[in-house]
């Protein structure tokens, strides 16, 4: 409680923020903005993180630990993604505004950066550098997303 | 659990409604409203400084937006409203101290005022009718104005003076609230949201950005409806030749903050300076009254539902019985506050609903906690 009412340091969570591909693009500056905005959230192995079908309000990048993407109670055979540190989760939901495509699971203990829809479309009013910086990012790993599950689609870029 | 199960258990939104949770924000709103009337000291200047907050937060946003940090802009955008505030106090305090000095005898001077157009208006209609002649109306009436002015105002008028000076400590405090508001609510809000289980985090986030979306709508609208007022009034005021077109405007629209009661306030005071300035033009009091439902109509029709009225979404009825209650149980500041309130306090409602009846979440949170109570107690077991 009394943490609210000290003055603000640079938390240790800048570097390993730095090193997120979301935003391994964004200065200093913008990182701090950022970090301000973002919710870190814990997971024990196991624990659900959305449920397929929920309406979605949040973006997630793993910061330490794997996230398993699977069907709705399908860890095993409905398995369709394994997301690992570093990597961004949950977007389509944030820029759709559609419910949750599938069900996200802890695979292992992990911690997750969260950053909601509310703050993501007020960065967009407040902070349009930033935000035209993550959404290109988004755009990036969307597409190698693509690429990796559509052997239709030329590995080259079009 | 297949996701059509999960469909059929969990209802498609995240914040309920119906009969419950409209039932739960009544009584809800009636009881914080009571207990906020216990911390009436407390209460007022927080409401000024939400009020001040929301008027400078698209300012420090502006100043987020050119880069610097919003501790800075907090403090930037903070002092210059106060150095703005004591730049305009300035020239106004000779005025104020002459006001403060001669600020009774002006009170029965506008009181003495409006009185004599109640007895000319009596008059005249005591000519017009017969049978207010023979009820004696008007020398009835001045009977009663009189023991009011006599005795009532005479006996109450010290103490309301000294009641309101009594406030002006805690007034005081409404900046500086409106400081750390700007300064530390992000940082507030990180802090809820690490006190809440990861189950409820989703929906806690939902609801504070939609508390946060109705008190803004709400405020900034209430600022936008009373620049609009002022406005209107100052002009209407002017045209009809008052003096003092712009404070007497400006202070009506701040008084129309009351609902019902503020507006019926703000169009008297008019009257009564109509009446003392203008004592052998009735048709300046005429004009000045028709101004202010002229005002009110376009408030009611135009206004209100493209500042206020976009930001609350309740159906007309229990707004009403709302404001009633309110009224009722906290007086002024109960009118003023209970909408906001009502607003808020429908929006985390809606959400304790939404989670009370989607037992799949539930199951999620006790899932979570048996999972840790199983690590915690591991080696315990072994």
């Amino acid at each position: 409680m009394l943490g609210l009412f000290q003055g603000r340091k640079e938390t240790p969570r800048l570097g390993t923020l730095r090193q997120l591909s979301l935003f391994s693009t964004l200065s200093r500056r913008e990182l701090r903005v950022i970090d301000g905005l973002l919710h870190e959230r814990r997971y024990l192995k196991g624990e659900i993180i959305f449920d397929e079908g929920e309406e979605g309000q949040t973006v997630n990048v793993v910061i330490a630990g794997r996230v398993l993407i699977c069907r709705q109670g399908e860890p095993v055979a409905g398995r369709l993604a394994q997301i690992d540190a570093g990597v961004v989760f949950g977007e389509l939901a944030l820029l759709e505004n559609a419910p949750r495509a599938a069900q996200a699971r802890a695979e292992e203990d992990c911690v997750l950066a969260s950053l909601s829809r509310g703050d993501f479309e007020g960065l967009i009013d407040t902070h349009a550098v930033i935000a035209s910086k993550i959404l290109l990012q988004l755009a990036r790993q969307l597409g190698r997303q693509l690429r990796d599950r559509s052997p239709a689609v030329d590995h080259r870029p079009l | 659990m297949t996701p059509s199960d999960i469909a059929i258990a969990r209802p498609s939104r995240y914040l309920s409604s119906g009969p419950l949770v409209w039932g739960a924000t009544m009584v809800c709103t009636t009881l914080l409203l009571v207990l906020l009337k216990q911390a009436l000291w407390l209460v007022v200047p927080f409401l000024l400084a939400i009020i001040v907050y929301y008027a400078l937060f698209p300012a420090v946003r502006r100043l987020t937006l050119a880069g610097i940090a919003r501790e800075t802009a907090a403090a930037l955008v903070a002092g210059g409203f106060l150095v703005a505030g004591i730049a305009a106090m300035v020239p106004t305090l000779p005025w104020l101290a002459a006001q403060a000095v001669g600020g009774e005898e002006a009170f029965f001077r506008y009181l003495a005022g409006g009185r004599l157009l109640i007895d000319r208006s009596l008059a005249t209609l005591e000519a017009q009718f017969e049978f207010l002649k023979q009820m004696d109306f008007h020398a009835e009436m001045s009977r009663k104005m009189s023991a009011f002015g006599g005795t009532y105002i005479q006996e109450h008028l010290a103490d309301v003076l000294l009641g309101a000076a009594a406030w002006l400590p805690a007034l005081l405090l409404a900046p500086f609230l409106a400081f750390f508001f700007l300064r530390d609510g992000r940082r507030f809000l990180k802090f809820l949201g690490e006190a809440v289980p990861n189950a409820y985090f989703e929906r806690t986030l939902y609801m504070v950005d939609r508390v946060d979306d109705t008190a803004r709508a709400y405020f900034q609208g209430l600022l936008k409806l009373t620049l609009i007022d002022t406005v209107f009034l100052a002009l209407g005021l002017a045209v009809i030749g008052m003096p003092g077109a712009l404070v007497l405007g400006l202070m009506a629209a701040v008084l129309a903050w009351v609902p019902f009661v503020g507006s019926i306030l703000g169009c008297v005071i008019v009257v009564l300076v109509a009446a003392t300035d203008f004592p052998e033009s009735p048709w300046v009091v005429y004009a000045a009254i028709g101004l202010f439902l002229f005002v009110r109509l376009l408030d009611d029709f135009v206004f209100m539902p493209l500042t206020v009225g976009r930001s609350l979404h309740m159906h007309p009825l229990p707004t009403v019985l709302l404001i009633f209650a309110g009224g009722a149980v906290a007086g002024i500041p109960g009118l003023i506050l209970v909408l906001p309130l009502a607003g808020v306090v429908m929006v985390v409602a809606g959400t304790i609903g939404g989670i009370v009846n989607d037992p799949r979440l539930r199951a999620r949170h006790a899932f979570a906690r048996l999972l840790r109570e199983r690590r915690i107690t591991a080696d315990l077991q072994s």
